[in-house]
């Protein structure tokens, strides 16, 4: 008996004509997350199949949970053996070392010449266990142990209880978003939230040295190196912020700073999206969280651009964004104590009901469109993946 | 020269070397630094730690670097001991630990700690029954190392755990890993404190760490500044640290080959010592082969390794740290005064070669002869 993997679907069976696009894509995102393990990919309308050497098994489990567009991840056995009294045998044996009380089975057979039906399948080999295991029982309708046992053609596959899989879509088959990273709790969350719904996301950072410090740059490399764990990838676009902060800070009155940032932030973001072929930004804001992210505020800050802006974590409270923070593993990096440019330059009354008419007086104040221009000319890309580029291969 | 005290210390490996003379002169910022020096050492830092991490199965931020495995040993036994005492007073240590345990457990008790001993068979392995029985509610830590360091008698640290946990959940269970790491196979989640030396690894000396679990709250020992860690603040000794990272990376490969390659070499002595009528082989079946005692009834240690010593060979007595006394392993396990007084300890390790083991035998017999001759 040699080992498979099985991987259930998530949301996308329920996808009618375009199904195959969505499991071809699951297909390529699983091949190149397990770029460096050997391995083979079968797939039908209702499941996928792996086959990986044994050693490699415990590894690619763990890599497929971590995937988009899988519901359960089961680790089945697969035998040429297709006698009756070696099925029966084959269960028990795998059964055998498992606890449980009670139990069911369920055979399907894909091959409806096998001489004897599925109902008779699954009656002797309960009996079967029953003869052999003490102290457990048959239960139909809340087994603890549900035994699968399917004939096939050639071969009999035999799997249980599987693992649950994170769900969602595959990632890319929504195409793609642009994500605002400050280094925070809540934006790799929305980032993450974005993923599960297909969306592959790029992200981008600003930077505004020497107010921040390389440190706060890293901080967000991490988290996007996080993120890169379910995204495959992370583009991240770096841009130098220093110039207009500056400016806005000369400029602008103190309880208008955060709200004209935002603004050059979004207008930013969307030509960054627009030149990567992005249809959607995404930002970890949360109703009512801080001064800039009021109702009025959001309306006021939204209307300098035109694609939708998603905010995955708008109606979450802290807490829950922290437990989801701490799930995913961002909470530990998101907390490290690096000043990034929206805790920079902080006024101490900020504009909680600010005024569109306003806004847009106050940003005649500076050269906006030049200094966007300027950052945007000199943005730094960086493809973050999900191991560390930095080796110390002669040192460590 | 044929060293054969590798369990005392050892040699920096070139590898190891290597990197201490790297990362001295390409990493001159402090890790606390916020400029891009400083950043660059933290990076450094991380990844060693990483490391180190990874090869052991926990978390980067359970691993507190010190001095030594003697510091690791004060860190953990203090401050668990300073952390807990309003739970209990009460601290279990086996007889076969290295003598700073008992240093460290005499200090305790000179401030009111509770310090009981518990029993081992002949075996040299703990009696379970003993320790279960020892186990109480106000029992707040139990210390056995993994690898006694003079008879080289290794406990089932899984097992000891279970029995300490079932009769107190709440007892914290420390062991000294300093012979075994490198060695045989060890598992941090046996435990919920660890300590080790990279001297013993062919790493530098002057570092170790102590693994702690994020589960277990200690006092830290050393106060002071920098955000590496709570236990052990100030700068942290880079090259020092990222040699231990490799030091431990290659000590921890192939060891199970390694393991049995010096199983070889041990076994090779032992048949030769046991035909002596005077020499009495201190090894039990849960001794590992690096670590040969045994006992010359007839000629005092100290000679022995004096007259070895001329030709360039080196053994000793007992464990390093507590050489010229009894070994109290040895007594431990076999309660005879003599043998005890008598013990000579062969460290081995898999850069032992075979010709230097006949050579050494061979020596040894004519050493030993003469010595004989001379009572």
């Amino acid at each position: 008996m040699k080992h498979i993997i099985i991987i259930k679907y998530g949301e996308l069976s329920t996808k009618k004509d375009n199904i195959n696009y969505f499991l071809k894509s699951l297909k390529n995102n699983i091949s190149n997350n397990l770029s460096d393990i050997k391995h083979t990919i079968t797939y039908d309308f209702g499941r996928m199949f792996i086959e990986v050497n044994e050693e490699d098994i415990e590894k690619t489990v763990e890599r497929l949970k971590c995937i988009f567009g899988i519901h359960e991840v089961i680790v089945g056995y697969i035998s040429d053996e297709r006698e009756i009294t070696n099925i029966k045998e084959h269960v028990l044996e795998l059964i055998k070392d498992k606890e449980f009380k009670t139990f069911k089975v369920v055979t399907k057979r894909s091959d409806k010449n096998y001489p004897i039906n599925s109902m008779e399948v699954s009656r002797t080999i309960g009996g079967h266990i029953l003869k052999n295991i003490e102290g457990i029982s048959v239960d139909v309708h809340n087994p603890e142990l549900l035994v699968s046992v399917e004939i096939r053609k050639n071969e009999v596959l035999y799997y249980f209880n599987g693992l649950s899989g994170l769900g969602g879509y595959p990632v890319g088959t929504l195409g793609k978003g642009l994500l605002m990273l400050s280094g925070g709790i809540d934006s790799p969350v929305a980032g993450y939230l974005t993923i599960k719904r297909g969306v592959k996301i790029e992200g981008i950072y600003f930077e505004s040295p020497p107010h921040t410090s390389e440190f706060a740059k890293e901080k967000v490399i991490k988290l996007s190196r996080v993120l890169a764990k379910y995204n495959s990838q992370v583009k991240l676009h770096v841009i130098n912020f220093t110039h207009i902060q500056e400016e806005i800070l000369k400029n602008i009155p103190h309880e208008y700073l955060i709200t004209i940032m935002r603004r050059m932030m979004y207008r930013i973001s969307a030509i960054i999206a627009h030149n990567n072929k992005c249809n959607i930004l995404v930002n970890g804001e949360s109703i009512g969280q801080v001064a800039s992210q009021t109702l009025t505020s959001m309306r006021v800050i939204n209307e300098v651009v035109k694609m939708p802006v998603i905010r995955p974590v708008a109606c979450f409270d802290k807490l829950e964004i922290i437990d989801l923070a701490k799930k995913i593993g961002t909470y530990d990096i998101s907390t490290l104590p690096y000043e990034d440019c929206c805790t920079i330059f902080v006024p101490d009354h900020p504009v909680i009901n600010p005024s569109s008419i306003k806004a847009q007086e106050y940003e005649k104040l500076i050269p906006y469109k030049e200094l966007i221009h300027e950052a945007i000319k000199g943005h730094e890309v960086i493809c973050v993946g999900v191991e560390e580029d930095k080796t110390y291969e002669d040192i460590l | 020269m044929i060293y054969l005290d590798y369990s005392a210390t050892t040699p920096v490996s070139y590898e190891v070397l290597d990197t201490i003379s790297k990362v001295t002169k390409e990493f001159i910022g402090n890790a606390n630094s916020i400029h891009s020096l400083g950043k660059k050492s933290a990076d450094l830092l991380e990844s060693a730690t990483k490391q180190i991490a990874d090869i052991f199965g926990v978390n980067s931020n359970e691993i507190v670097y010190t001095s030594g495995a003697t510091e690791a040993n004060n860190m953990a036994l203090i401050g668990v001991a300073m952390a807990h005492h309003k739970k209990g007073k009460h601290i279990i240590v086996s007889k076969l630990e290295h003598p700073s345990i008992y240093a460290i457990c005499d200090y305790l008790k000179s401030i009111g700690f509770i310090i009981d001993y518990v029993n081992n068979d002949q075996e040299g392995l703990i009696d379970f029954d003993d320790l279960k029985e020892k186990v109480r509610e106000d029992t707040i830590l139990v210390s056995i190392c993994a690898v006694n360091s003079e008879t080289g008698v290794r406990q089932p640290l899984k097992m000891i755990r279970q029995i300490i946990k079932k009769e107190n959940i709440a007892t914290i269970f420390h062991s000294d890993m300093t012979q075994a790491i490198g060695k045989v196979p060890v598992n941090f989640h046996d435990v919920d404190l660890a300590s080790m030396s990279a001297h013993k690894i062919f790493g530098s000396k002057g570092i170790g760490f102590l693994y702690k679990s994020s589960m277990v709250k200690i006092t830290p020992l050393i106060y002071g500044s920098g955000k590496s860690n709570d236990l052990k603040p100030g700068t942290p000794p880079l090259p020092l640290i990222a040699a231990l990272s490799k030091a431990v990376r290659l000590a921890c490969n192939d060891l199970e080959k390694r393991e049995r390659f010096v199983g070889l070499l041990n076994d090779k002595i032992v048949n030769v010592m046991e035909k002596y009528p005077n020499i009495k082989i201190n090894k039990t079946k849960y001794s590992i082969p690096h670590i040969l005692n045994i006992s010359i009834m007839n000629v005092m240690p100290e000679t022995m390794i004096h007259a070895l010593e001329k030709y360039e060979i080196y053994v000793s007595t007992n464990t390093a740290c507590a050489s010229g006394e009894v070994s109290h392993s040895v007594a431990a396990i076999y309660d005879d005064v003599k043998r005890s007084k008598h013990t000579i300890r062969i460290s081995l390790s898999y850069v032992t070669t075979t010709e230097e083991v006949n050579k050494f035998l061979s020596i040894f017999k004519e050493v030993y002869e003469k010595l004989s001759m001379v009572r």
